[in-house]
């Protein structure tokens, strides 16, 4: 019965489950990410954010109201009263144990009260209400009180504030993002326009050299564009563009040709060749096969590479930081905007989660209007 | 209290993007400002209308705001415009651009080597002239700072290139003053002392430090901040400066025995937060939040006065935290040495607006208005120490300015692969369990090769 046509294999769940696995692999870390987003830098170091969703009993310190503060000591008979809540502007537990020395932290339970010496007496109820009694005025710092809580989860949105509304040293994270923008669009529209033209020379006409050529663009394939960082800025300066949107799309375009050329070399290579002789019969110029013919058909590994060189160039650090980014702090884009938010010493790991969110929403955006260009210019000359 | 403070920060934090616009923060005739000074060099100042100066540093949020806020006041004297941009990566990109002909006016300089590293590949041009007569005038142990911003130009001329301008001081311990206060403990005064109190807070079932090492691929940097104070504080500041320029090799046993002092601290599983196994594991920016948990994890955390910058957001300095020297041995007599490391600017692209700068720097206003605003201490002998934001800093200002001796951060001064590499995977790997001996041959062999 098992080997029945159309049947399931019992391979099937293996399949099923590996493939729920793979997804939360790959889930797992974002997930993460996200609900550190919504964390303050104090709760992440503290605890996990898997602990983060739940209520959880935790340890903090407060500090009851400054005797020192005008208002703060009431008159209550004989006693000088200050009375407050612990968690006041904090998200509100259930206290269970207390204690005011670091180190008995939880000397009393909740509701009873504490002898302070020199006849100063404090009772922390559950709910964090507090009292705090003296015979004599009070003076110095508010009292600390440790408490053993269970808190409910607590999420901020002031990280998104934070990144979204700070100003860096070269503006805000709206200029950055026009900036970006200014980078991106060109630096992928350009490579695409050249590499057109170049991928149907080397595909379909016949010239000297042509093979030699395409080796050459394969070989250029494997150099790091680190190679190229200080030689090209040096020729910029030289020929007078400097640092600036033409020195950085000139840059994107170079080091994004080789890869361009090479993968629609190789789709237009793989167009039928009946197609295109018909239209020389018929008399048609070079150019009108490229334009009529060649461009439409390859639609999907244009679409293909528009998209890898959109995310290449909006992810991109190092070659906005050397050929666009300048000391007149006119020039920056998001991913220098994020590292500056990261801080002098890079210990703000709520701003790296947050930024990673708000910079990963246009690729996303981009990402799903092309998707199904994409999944067609996978394939995009593999097969010939 | 605690909501006010809040409502202080808030105020703050909402504040401080119009200060990074660079405004004048502080009206003229306000606050401890020399005031003065500030009028008598605008006046002498050159008019610089329309030129633009360029500066280039390490600094980022929110150190970045303040510079620009110092550097209003210059662009207000003169007409100039000066700008300073940040980067992480500051200390690849300004190669870079020197090679590729668009550096910046002025750069900042982490660390005197890579400064020294330019300066030789001409690219660094020299200080106004006067500079390190004023350096040896006006700053507290003047000449250790002419000579560590003293560099060989391509020709091998020794020439002035780095101006210290914010140098920060390592050898202090940061505690609760509470938390030390609800177990009866006592600041220390002797080194005797600190290892006493170490044993006793060991003894009473707690753990008295916090240390971290991890720093991602700077990861070990913290441990040799500790090995070059226990140096200070066991041999002469000559031996120092011997194994700075490895005169006396990483083996001589004064080295190893100064190494075997942190690990008296750092190989004690009683003595770390978390055993002597978390010690290189854990984040030196996570690692003083430990002091401020309930219960505190640790009482003591030894680190740069910068190190307040990783509190918890709740913490006040100088109420919740503060600090003690590190204090030097009581039985041997070498003074009070003080271990810091400072950031140096140089002209990368010589202009009149950059020598202008410079000599604006020297002014105790340009000072003041950076004390007023961060935890930025200066060696300046002639600013109104009132102008510290707080009481921390003007006593972390005090230390500096009363040092009998003052050393640089050795691992700065020590060729990179030693001083930026082997020196700190080797003190990763003796925190780890390795023998004093074995880690600095491994560092020994390391700066055979890098010489």
């Amino acid at each position: 019965m098992d080997n029945i046509a159309g049947s399931k294999s019992s391979l099937t769940w293996v399949v099923h489950i590996s493939v729920v696995l793979l997804v939360a692999l790959w889930l797992f870390p974002t997930v993460g990410l996200l609900v550190s987003s919504f964390r303050t830098a104090d709760q992440i170091a503290t605890g996990g954010w898997w602990k983060a969703m739940l209520p959880a009993e935790q340890n903090q310190t407060f500090r009851a109201t400054d005797p020192d503060d005008e208002g703060a000591q009431s008159r209550d008979g004989d006693l000088y009263v200050i009375e407050g809540n612990v968690f006041e502007g904090a998200a509100v537990g259930e206290i269970s144990v207390w204690g005011t020395s670091s180190r008995e932290i939880s000397a009393y339970q909740a509701g009873e009260t504490a002898d302070l010496g020199d006849g100063e007496m404090l009772t922390v109820q559950a709910n964090g209400d507090y009292r705090l009694t003296s015979p004599t005025e009070m003076s110095g710092r508010g009292q600390r009180i440790f408490t053993t809580a269970v808190t409910p989860p607590d999420f901020t949105t002031q990280n998104y504030k934070d990144v979204l509304f700070t100003e860096g040293s070269g503006g805000g994270m709206a200029k950055a993002f026009f900036n970006t923008l200014t980078v991106t669009i060109p630096a992928t529209i350009i490579p695409i326009l050249i590499a057109a033209f170049a991928a149907y020379a080397l595909a379909w006409m016949d010239f000297p050299g042509r093979a030699l050529l395409i080796a050459a663009v394969v070989a250029l394939l494997v150099v790091p564009l680190q190679l190229a960082l200080i030689p090209l800025l040096r020729f910029h300066n030289e020929i007078g563009i400097g640092k600036g949107y033409v020195g950085v799309w000139l840059a994107h375009t170079g080091f994004g040709l080789p890869l361009a050329i090479y993968l629609l070399r190789n789709y237009m290579v793989g167009l039928p060749r009946d197609i295109i002789e018909n239209a020389r019969v018929d008399g048609a110029s070079d150019f009108q096969i490229f334009v009529k013919i060649i461009l439409p058909l390859s639609f999907p590994a244009l679409a293909s590479f528009a998209i890898f060189q959109f995310l290449w160039t909006w992810n991109d650090l190092l070659v906005a930081l050397v050929f666009l980014i300048d000391s007149s702090g006119e020039t920056t884009v998001m991913t220098k905007q994020i590292v500056e938010l990261l801080g002098t010493r890079g210990g703000n790991w709520e701003i790296l989660a947050t930024a990673a969110f708000i910079s990963i929403a246009v690729p996303l955006a981009v990402f799903f209007m092309m998707q199904k260009y994409l999944v067609r210019g996978l394939l995009a000359g593999s097969v010939k | 209290m605690k909501k006010t403070l809040m409502a202080s920060v808030a105020a703050f934090a909402l504040a401080s993007p119009a200060f990074a616009a660079g405004h004048l923060a502080f009206a003229e005739g306000e606050g401890e400002f020399n005031w003065d000074s500030y009028k008598a060099w605008a006046e002498s100042a050159p008019d610089l209308s329309g030129q633009q100066l360029t500066i280039f540093g390490p600094w980022l949020t929110p150190e970045d705001g303040y510079f620009s806020n110092m550097l209003a006041y210059f662009n207000e004297a003169t007409g100039a415009e000066a700008v300073y941009t940040g980067s992480d990566s500051f200390e690849q990109q300004i190669i870079i651009d020197a090679e590729a002909g668009s550096a910046p006016n002025i750069a900042v300089f982490p660390q005197p080597g890579l400064a020294s590293g330019m300066a030789g590949d001409g690219f660094l041009s020299p200080l106004p002239e006067g500079t390190a007569d004023w350096t040896r005038d006006n700053y507290a142990a003047g000449q250790s700072w002419v000579d560590l911003g003293t560099y060989a130009d391509a020709d091998g001329n020794d020439n002035m290139y780095g101006f210290f301008f914010n140098v920060n001081l390592k050898s202090i311990v940061w505690y609760s003053p509470e938390n030390f206060e609800d177990a009866g403990y006592e600041v220390p005064e002797s080194m005797e002392d600190l290892k006493a109190l170490t044993q006793q807070i060991a003894a009473d079932g707690e753990t008295p430090w916090c240390i971290g090492l991890g720093s991602g691929a700077a990861t070990g940097w913290p441990a040799t901040d500790w090995v070059e104070d226990m140096m200070l504080r066991t041999q002469e500041p000559g031996v120092y400066d011997e194994w700075v320029a490895n005169t006396i090799p990483f083996t001589d046993e004064r080295v190893l025995a100064a190494i075997d002092e942190f690990g008296w601290f750092a190989r004690n599983d009683d003595y770390v937060a978390g055993g002597a196994a978390a010690v290189a594991s854990t984040d030196f920016r996570d690692s003083p939040k430990g002091m401020f948990t309930s219960p505190p994890q640790c009482y003591m955390h030894r680190q740069a006065s910068f190190a307040s910058a990783f509190f918890p957001e709740d913490v006040v300095v100088g109420e919740d935290a503060d600090f003690f020297y590190l204090p030097g041995f009581a039985e041997k007599d070498l003074g009070s040495p003080v271990l810091g490391a400072g950031t140096l600017l140089g002209i990368t692209n010589p202009s009149d607006a950059a020598d202008a700068f410079m000599t604006f720097l020297q002014t105790p206003f340009a000072n003041e208005i950076m004390m007023a605003q961060t935890g930025f201490l200066t060696p300046h002998k002639g600013v109104n120490l009132a102008a510290y934001n707080n009481d921390t800093l003007r006593k972390q200002g005090e230390i500096l300015l009363g040092a009998t001796t003052f050393r640089f951060d050795a691992s700065d001064l020590m060729p990179a692969a030693v001083g930026q590499g082997s020196f700190w995977t080797g003190m990763v790997d003796y925190t780890g369990g390795k023998s004093a001996a074995d880690v600095a041959a491994a560092i020994q062999t390391s700066w055979d090769a890098a010489k």
